[in-house]
This record gives structure tokens, sequence and C-alpha cells, in this order.
């Protein structure tokens, strides 16, 4: 998932941190002082969600939240995401600072796009619904991301078909793992604080 | 016909994922004897093998190629004292590249003073290595590899282990960053309020 530095080309990294920048200064105009604390608590989780290994077969994957940051969040998910990717490239070595703006823009980018989808219907309903919907949009968020990475392979001169095979056949248990995760998070906040998911939404995307 | 097409779509689904689902390239080469040996695997413990490794020279031009063997160990055996630089893609935005300075590969062909293999325990210490014979420095230089090779991945792995420290740390960077925006959000707020 964390692309490391050298793998890609020049007008990837490039094109991927202006990107990226323009996400974050997207999401800093719609981080208001409600949602700070949300955000913060959603960029630790992602940053210690990597470290989490869940065993599968004789390998390990680890999980990435991406997906009930950007349910939560809406766009601010752009700067609580690189937050939380700086600070685990500094201190884990996980993926490099070139690359920084690409991971940034391969793993914010289908969390928004998932809460463009799925967000609308979260607060609606039933809470078993609204998670219902919750776990669709974490497991869509993981296949967004694995299309991104495969993509900025491919535009490095990858063949992007089997690159994105290969990426998103490894990551189709963590795609289950985060959908139940989600699910059930977003059940949580529904029956303890159901406001969560009208937050993000005060502002029209 | 169709459930062996369908056993061997499932064996590569089983293969396939293995080093995509790692996330950290781990790389080492080290001097050994007059070769050069490496190492090529994944943070989680998985070693790459069978990978092929592209070897370049400080020009970027191509100097030999070398295939690992099932631990994710290859050995290449340098003619030219220059630096070394090697290159693997392990697919999926894996890439690992590490140098070995051209200082340590002369010294590893016998062309700087004083050369023996490094692994050997520097002359003079025991004042006997002059009694050895070269086979018999050989043999304990071998025998003290696979003796050092264990710990030297013990320490690789020790090296990728993220402690307490580290974790309670970057969340307290994320803490004070959110707070810090807190911060000026709310100073915001009140100067537009007042």
């Amino acid at each position: 998932m964390h692309i490391v530095d050298g793998a890609l080309s020049n007008p990837v990294v490039i094109g991927g941190a202006m990107m990226a920048v323009a996400g974050i200064g997207m999401g800093l105009r719609r981080l208001d002082l409600e949602r700070i604390p949300a955000a913060g608590v959603l960029s630790a989780s992602f940053f210690v969600a990597s470290l989490i290994h869940v065993p599968i077969g004789p390998s390990s994957v680890h999980l990435i939240l991406n997906g009930l940051a950007g349910l939560v969040l809406g766009w601010a998910a752009f700067p609580a995401l690189f937050v939380g990717l700086l600070l685990q490239a500094v201190f884990f070595g996980f993926g490099g600072l070139t690359v920084l703006g690409i991971n940034t823009l391969n793993i914010a980018l289908p969390a928004v796009l998932a809460w463009l989808l799925v967000g609308p219907m979260i607060p609606r309903g039933s809470p078993l619904a609204g998670a219902i919907w919750g776990g669709l949009g974490g497991a869509l968020a993981i296949a967004g991301t694995t299309a991104m990475v495969a993509l900025s392979l491919a535009l490095s001169g990858d063949e992007f078909l089997p690159a994105a095979r290969l990426v998103f056949v490894a990551h189709v248990p963590i795609m289950i793992i985060e959908g139940l995760l989600t699910g059930f998070a977003v059940l949580l906040a529904r029956k303890v604080k159901p406001d969560l998911f009208t937050l993000s939404r005060g502002i029209p995307a | 016909m169709t459930r062996s097409a369908l056993a061997v779509a499932l064996s590569l689904l089983c293969t396939l994922p293995a080093p995509a689902l790692a996330h950290k390239v781990i790389a080492s080469v080290f001097p050994s004897g007059s070769a050069i040996e490496g190492e090529l695997g994944f943070s989680n413990g998985d070693m790459a093998a069978g990978q092929e490794v592209l070897v370049l020279g400080p020009d970027g031009g191509e100097l030999g190629r070398v295939t690992t063997d099932a631990d994710g160990f290859f050995l290449f055996t340098p003619t030219e004292p220059v630096a070394h630089r090697f290159r693997a893609d392990l697919g999926a935005g894996h890439v690992a590249d590490v140098t070995m300075q051209a200082a340590e590969v002369a010294h590893l062909l016998g062309l700087a003073p004083g050369a023996s293999t490094p692994d050997a325990p520097p002359p003079g210490d025991s004042g006997t290595p002059g009694a050895l014979s070269s086979a018999q420095q050989a043999e304990i230089a071998t025998l003290l590899r696979d003796e050092l090779r264990p710990l030297r991945r013990e320490i690789a792995a020790y090296r990728e282990k993220n402690d307490l420290q580290s974790i309670l740390g970057g969340i307290g960077y994320i803490f004070g960053l959110f707070g810090l925006s807190f911060y000026i959000a709310a100073r915001r707020r009140l100067k537009k309020d007042s």
C-alpha cells in the first residue's frame, strides 16, 4: 500500500504531490473547529492501524482504515491521512518522503470518493442499514486505493492490468476485514454519537 | 479441465499476494570472502526467493545480474573496484536499492593494503594468523560467516521493530499538531465573534 522511494517515475511523483496539495488545501478549508478532534483521532488511528498485522495464510496484511476516515471527515480526510502518512514515513520508514504526495493521493482520494458515494446513506435509516453502507464504503476505499496504486505503477512503466490484478488480489482479505471493521465502527457511532456523520455534511460537497 | 484451471487459479491466488502484502523491503549487502553477499526480503520475515537483482556500476551501466536463492540470499563476485549498486523490483511498488561503496569493494578484491576477509579476526589480535595457511583462513572465514548470518538477520529484524516509544511519539505528534490547529481555528473564530 505504501509505495517506496524510487519506485515511481518523476512525473508521477510530482503530479501526485501537486494533486495531494490541492486535496489537502481543500480539506483544510473544510476542517472547521468542530471536526478537528475527530480528524486528530482518525489520523492517529490510521497511523497505528498500519502496525496491526492480521495474519492471513503464510503472510500477514496490515489495516489501513482510510475508508472510516473518509466517511467521518469527507474532504478533511486529506490532511488527516497526510499527517498519518508523514509520521509513518518518519517513524517507521513506511513509504518515503519523496513519494508522500502520491501516497496521500492514493489513500485519501478513494476515501473521499467513498464518502461521496455512500456517505449520504449512512445517517439515514436504521443504524444497521447505515453500518452496512459504511462497511461497503470501507471496502470500496481499499479497492479504490489498490486501483490508484496500480495506476501510479502503470504510469511509471509497469503494465497496468497485471499490476492492478496483483495489488487488488493481494488486498481482497483486507477489503473484507476493513469492511467489517468500518461497518461495526459506523454501527457503534450511529448508536452512541449519531451526529458524527451529519457533521461532515454541514458544508455541502 | 475446468477444475484443473480453477486449481491453478487458486494456487496462483495463494502464491501471488505474498510479496505484495508486505509493506517494507529489507535489503542489505556485505562482503563475503571475495564476493558480495546480499540479502533481500520483507520486514514481515518473508524472504524474496528467485528474485532477479540487477547489479549496476556507478555510471548506471549494468555489471551483471544475480538471482536470489530460496532464503533470499544472493552472491555476486565483483571484478572492478567501483561502487556496486544492487537494484531489484519486487513488484507492486516495492523496490530495493542498496549500494556497496567503492572502497569496500576494493578492500574485498584485495586491492587495499592489509586486505583480508573482513569477517576474519583482525591480524595481530591473536598473533597467529600468519601461522595459518590460506585454506585454513578461508575455512575460518566461512565458518564465521555462517555463524554470524543468523545474528545479522536478527539485527536487521530488530532494526525494523517498532517499539512503543516511537508509536507513542508519533501519536503525541499527531495530537500536538491537531491541538495546534484547534488553537488556531479557535482563535480565528474568537476574532470573528468579537
